[in-house]
């Protein structure tokens, strides 16, 4: 019951060469549910059934364990990182209804802030843009999504969406900072408004969009394609980009690209990026939001992107690469 | 162990709940499975368990004024006499219940042994008549159902007893859990002193259950929030399993048919009813949410079937679940964890199995296995066992890095960032340069674009200079533009010396006089030769180049070209005299020049310029162009590139791209160059940034912080005196007076004084001058 990281496996866009450079042992005694790179790409943080949160140095391609942080009581779904400006923070949250925000001082991680506002498990955190503040999102399986915002003073202001998804909140991700349509062909001296905003995906198989209206979350705009529980649900970075762009993925298989012109954010169209055969767990978009990598219950990650006439094109295919192992999929919970 | 299909087709149902009238404390089935008794303060009652819904069969609360002695903390149906019941008493009373006795109150025995409530009441599984009986005065009684009294106490000698359970397959042995920790096995034969005793828990241990099948696993579970499975078969008792739960746990029950498989419920907080799968002690195999309080009893409906689970609750409501319909976190958990980092590498992991070859599996544990019985002995359990995957689940985290040179890494982007030059060159210079660095890289189009940018808005050598030529002569170029001529000129030979392939023997020859001319520095002589070399060139290539010498000095006015001059002098992007790209032979120099060198003032030569051809396009028209340009690399999401160009560029293309946007952009990249940590050229970009609120990003955030030079201490306050040692901390430490100005100092020490007092001493002596021993460096 050890989990390994490998640390391998190289991408050759051109030939899809793939080959296996080191193997290291994350020492996590059941299977991961998320891994996160921290800001600067030197940091890598993994959560695990096992209740624990390790993060690894993963500077100049070496893998040391560097903390394993304890406190959850149940298993850790997701982990975020924080903008480095506020100092080294981390959240995770955990199937026992618990969000722990950690923050290393002086080399060693502590607690920052235990959030148990949830009656349900908390199955994704993701902070914010840090041009507004330190403040993350919480959605959980009982339905609610939280907001969480530092006051500063190691006080924690809590507002909180009940019922957002019916059944259970699985994902969120926040909007970036600019809303990119309000830059490019923008009557000039108008200044944009800057709101906040996130996407979240849930067991009711909708995408939903919240903003903040007069310190009040909002249901903004309701997007339905999915079949079947979302996922994963991704906002694009914005990166000179003139449209705001959302992946989600769901256990239908498919995955869409929702993207919106409009700088209201009003209409959003949804563009079907591939319907995989098996449930597709995760989204991530590259730091430029330009490709998207896309992981399956296959075990299978693809990397998509943008043609020139719009279409998606899977432009690699990567497969775990350990030839011995082979990709288990559903099978083994149908045990009665 | 096989037993599994004995009890298929017996019991059938569907999840189905009924109201109580009050909270439940506890239940209990009896042996066929078709009735459920359930006991709790204010009610005591059987239901019968029908196809679609539980009906009442008997209240067995009788009487005007029911007795304390219906309040029940516990019960327990006999599992071989269908008629006989005990019940557990709040007010410390033992009752049995008969209910075949022909009246309304069924009671038929009643002990009042113990002094306090009594926990746990608990048949023999194979002895008809005997009752066990456990409470919270700290004794155990056993009971032979024949007499009236107990046959034998048990003094656990400790806290009080919260659970007593007798050992399915050991007939003598029971078990005994206490308040305080302790779990203790007893012979019933031996009411003296119990066999064994072990500290199972810290806090209380609150349930024990036996195994059904392996005689040796205890199961218990504690307020430590903690279920553990014991091995008592040992000599030593060892602990074989932990699951550690999220609330205190009240009730543990092995499931039938599922050798690793057991519910538990808790006391407080949590509601829910879970099924654990031992081996895999994080996440719960199944979970069962339907209870609005506390579940207080829960029991598998038959004793042979894993796939009912009955419960009563404090939320007074009796539920039979189906485990069809469990709800099943491991389906809800992500199975994959997927990063894309920074440098284009993907973090990815996923659940991945020991097994070679998956296989499916319906039914935990029961199955043939493949290539003959490859079950290890008990102590071998941790190990991973092949046919059941719920138990053992573990991932693999590969990180794929992207290879170098491929458009999902970011290599480039670092080295981009790193070799493009932004300012400090003329800017053909600078273009040449970039589109080199992008060459190199491997990226052609961003090569060609800052070709077509030198082509585009590159000033042609010869208009300009022959301007300049005029203007030298008229003796009125004043010194700073000679600086710029030079550099122009130095530009102008190394890029001849690199892409002129034409070889004129005639340009060689210039070259070389501008060689000699930029040593023996000089307006004249650059002008000379910038003249001569604007001169061949044009004769070579075009025959209109006349047309335009013979306009310019029709509409170039020297008032016009020294601002200009100036301005480029400025900002990065200074002109170039002449550029000749084998590719682009078209556009000459000099017509390039023409149209650039007066950017938006002088329409007169954009008029002229547009009447000639093609190549001779101002500026002006291709600013739409570029700018169309610079939006379609941002929206590719290379910033970087729109936001190099834009600051190579200049104010040739800064008016035409509305604030906001330019200041996006510039936020982007300088976002994503500090994640890259390129913290020079960051800073470099906010620099040269024209965005206002770009470049008060550099003028903010800057801390100095100072000590006292005569205390040492950090200074507080911002004036002169020190607030510690109320002296004055900025006091030369070589001259003694107080430093107005300059002031240097140790970061060790933190004494200094007056710049040029501190470099003379340091000549002389490595030590601070204050005479703190310090050796102080100064660089």
């Amino acid at each position: 019951m050890i989990s390994y990281i490998s640390i391998c496996i190289k991408i050759n866009e051109m030939t899809y060469f793939v080959s296996v450079i080191n193997t290291v042992d994350t020492s996590h005694e059941d299977m991961i549910h998320d891994a996160q790179m921290d800001y600067y790409g030197t940091r890598l943080a993994t959560c695990s059934s096992d209740r624990s949160v390790k993060i690894f140095d993963v500077k100049n391609g070496g893998q040391i364990l560097v903390a394993d942080l304890r406190g959850h009581e149940g298993p850790v779904w997701q982990v975020a990182w924080a903008h480095p400006m506020y100092g080294n923070i981390l959240a995770s949250c955990s199937y026992d209804r618990k969000v722990i925000i950690w923050k290393e001082e002086n080399g060693t991680w502590d607690k920052m802030y235990e959030y148990t506002g949830h009656d349900s498990s908390v199955n994704s955190v993701c902070w914010g843009p840090y041009d507004f503040g330190l403040f993350l999102a919480c959605g959980s399986s009982d339905g609610a999504i939280s907001v969480l915002t530092c006051s500063g003073d190691g006080h924690w202001d809590i507002k909180k969406i009940n019922n957002a998804h019916t059944i259970g909140c699985n994902a969120v991700s926040w909007a970036p900072a600019v809303v990119p349509g309000s830059l490019i062909e923008q009557p000039t001296g108008q200044k944009p408004n800057y709101i906040k905003r996130f996407v979240s995906g849930g067991c009711d198989n909708l995408v939903k969009l919240w903003k903040e209206e007069d310190g009040q979350w909002k249901e903004d705009q309701k997007l339905e394609a999915h079949s079947d529980w979302v996922r994963d649900v991704g906002w694009a970075p914005s990166i000179g980009l003139p449209t705001s762009t959302i992946a989600s993925c769901s256990r239908d298989g498919r995955v869409f690209i929702w993207t919106c012109d409009d700088p209201a954010g009003n209409t959003w169209t949804a563009k079907l990026l591939h319907k995989f055969n098996d449930a597709v767990w995760h989204v991530s978009w590259s730091i430029t939001g330009k490709i998207l990598a896309v992981s399956g219950g296959d075990n299978k990650v693809t990397l998509w992107k943008e043609s020139v006439d719009g279409q998606w094109a899977c432009i690699s295919d990567v497969n775990k690469g350990q030839g011995a192992v082979t990709s288990i999929t559903d099978s083994q919970q149908n045990e009665q | 162990m096989e037993k599994m299909t004995r009890v298929s087709g017996t019991v059938s149902g569907c999840t189905m709940f009924c109201h109580l009238d009050a909270p439940a404390n506890a239940i209990s089935v009896c042996r066929d499975a078709t009735q459920v008794v359930v006991a709790g303060r204010n009610i005591f009652k059987i239901y019968g368990l029908e196809e679609d819904g539980f009906v009442e069969r008997l209240n067995l609360r009788v009487g005007r004024k029911p007795s304390l002695n219906f309040s029940c903390a516990d019960v327990m149906w006999h599992q071989m006499e269908e008629n006989l019941l005990a019940t557990a008493a709040t007010n410390g009373a033992v009752v049995t219940w008969n209910l075949a006795r022909p009246c309304r109150n069924k009671q038929e025995q009643l002990f009042t042994e113990h002094k306090r409530t009594v926990n746990k009441v608990c048949f023999h599984p194979t002895e008809v008549n005997m009752l066990l009986s456990g409470s919270q005065d700290g004794f155990m009684k056993c009971f032979d159902l024949r007499k009236k009294e107990s046959v034998s106490t048990f003094s656990g000698q400790s806290e009080s007893v919260r659970d007593v359970q007798f050992s399915i397959k050991d007939y003598f042995t029971f078990a005994a859990s206490f308040e305080n920790g302790n779990v203790q096995l007893w012979d019933i034969r031996r009411p003296d002193r119990y066999e064994r005793m072990f500290t199972a828990h810290t806090g209380p241990v609150f349930c024990c259950d036996w195994h059904p099948e392996d005689r040796g696993w205890l199961a218990t579970g504690g307020r430590d929030k903690m279920v553990k499975v014991w091995d008592m078969s040992t000599n030593r008792v060892k602990e074989i399993y932990c699951v550690q739960t999220i609330a205190s746990v009240a009730r543990v029950k092995w499931r039938p048919e599922r050798r690793y498989h057991l519910a538990t419920c808790s006391m407080m907080v949590d509601h829910n009813i879970y099924v654990w799968d031992v081996r895999r002690p994080f996440i719960p195999f199944a979970t069962f949410e339907e209870h609005k309080d506390v579940t207080t009893g829960i029991v598998w409906r038959h004793q042979h079937d894993p796939y009912f689970l009955l419960s009563g609750s404090k939320d007074s409501t009796l539920y039979q679940h189906m485990f069809k319909d469990a709800s099943r976190p491991v389906d809800r958990a992500n199975p994959e964890g997927l990063c894309f980092g920074l440098f284009g590498d993907l973090a990815f992991a996923a659940k991945e199995s020991l097994m070679s070859a998956p296989q499916s599996v319906g039914d935990v544990g029961r199955k043939t296995y493949p290539g003959g019985d490859r079950r290890y002995p008990i102590f071998f359990f941790k190990k991973p066992d092949v046919t059941e995957q719920f138990a053992q689940v573990s991932s693999a985290l590969s990180v794929f890095e992207s290879e170098a040179g491929s458009s999902v890494g970011m290599d480039w982007f670092i080295n981009t960032a790193q070799s493009y030059l932004l300012s400090g060159k003329p800017f053909a210079e600078l273009c040449e340069h970039n589109a080199q660095v992008a060459k190199r890289l491997n990226r052609p189009q961003e090569s060609t674009t800052w070709t077509m940018l030198r082509i585009m808005f590159s000033e042609p050598a010869n208009p300009s200079l022959s301007s300049n030529h005029n203007l030298n002569k008229s003796g009125n170029l004043p010194l700073v533009n000679s600086f710029s001529m030079k550099e122009m000129s130095a530009a102008l030979n190394e890029r001849n010396k690199e892409n002129r392939q034409d070889n004129l023997h005639s340009l060689e020859t210039n070259l070389n006089n501008n060689d000699e001319n930029e040593e023996t520095e000089g307006s004249e002589g650059q002008a000379e030769y910038l003249f001569g070399d604007a001169e061949l060139d044009d004769d070579d290539l075009y025959s209109m180049e006349h047309d335009n010498q013979a306009e310019e000095p029709e509409y170039l006015l020297p008032q016009e070209a020294f601002p200009l001059r100036h301005e480029i002098m400025d900002h990065p992007s200074a002109p170039e005299p002449v550029q000749e790209k084998p590719e682009s032979p078209h556009v000459s120099g000099s017509e390039a020049e023409s149209t650039c060198l007066t950017p938006m003032e002088s329409f007169s030569l954009i008029s002229v310029s547009q009447l000639l051809f093609s190549p001779h396009l101002p500026p002006k028209f291709f600013c739409p162009i570029v700018k169309e340009m610079l939006c379609y690399y941002a929206e590719q999401g290379d910033v970087q590139m729109a936001v190099s160009v834009l600051i190579v560029l200049g104010d040739r293309i800064r008016k035409e791209i509305d604030e906001l946007t330019q200041e996006h952009w510039y936020m982007s990249y300088i976002d994503l160059l500090q994640r890259f940590e390129l913290w020079n050229v960051s800073n470099e970009v906010i620099k040269l940034s024209t965005c206002g609120a770009i470049m008060c990003l550099n003028q903010t955030s800057t801390t100095l912080h100072i000590n006292c030079s005569n205390c040492k201490r950090p200074m507080s306050n911002k004036g002169w005196i020190c607030d510690r040692c109320h002296h004055c901390a900025s006091v030369c430490a070589v001259c003694h007076h107080v430093v107005k100005g300059l002031f240097v100092w140790c970061q060790g020490c933190s004494h200094g004084g007056h710049l040029e007092h501190v470099m003379e001493w340091l000549k002389q002596s490595k030590h601070c001058p204050a005479g703190c021993g310090h050796l102080c460096e100064y660089t």
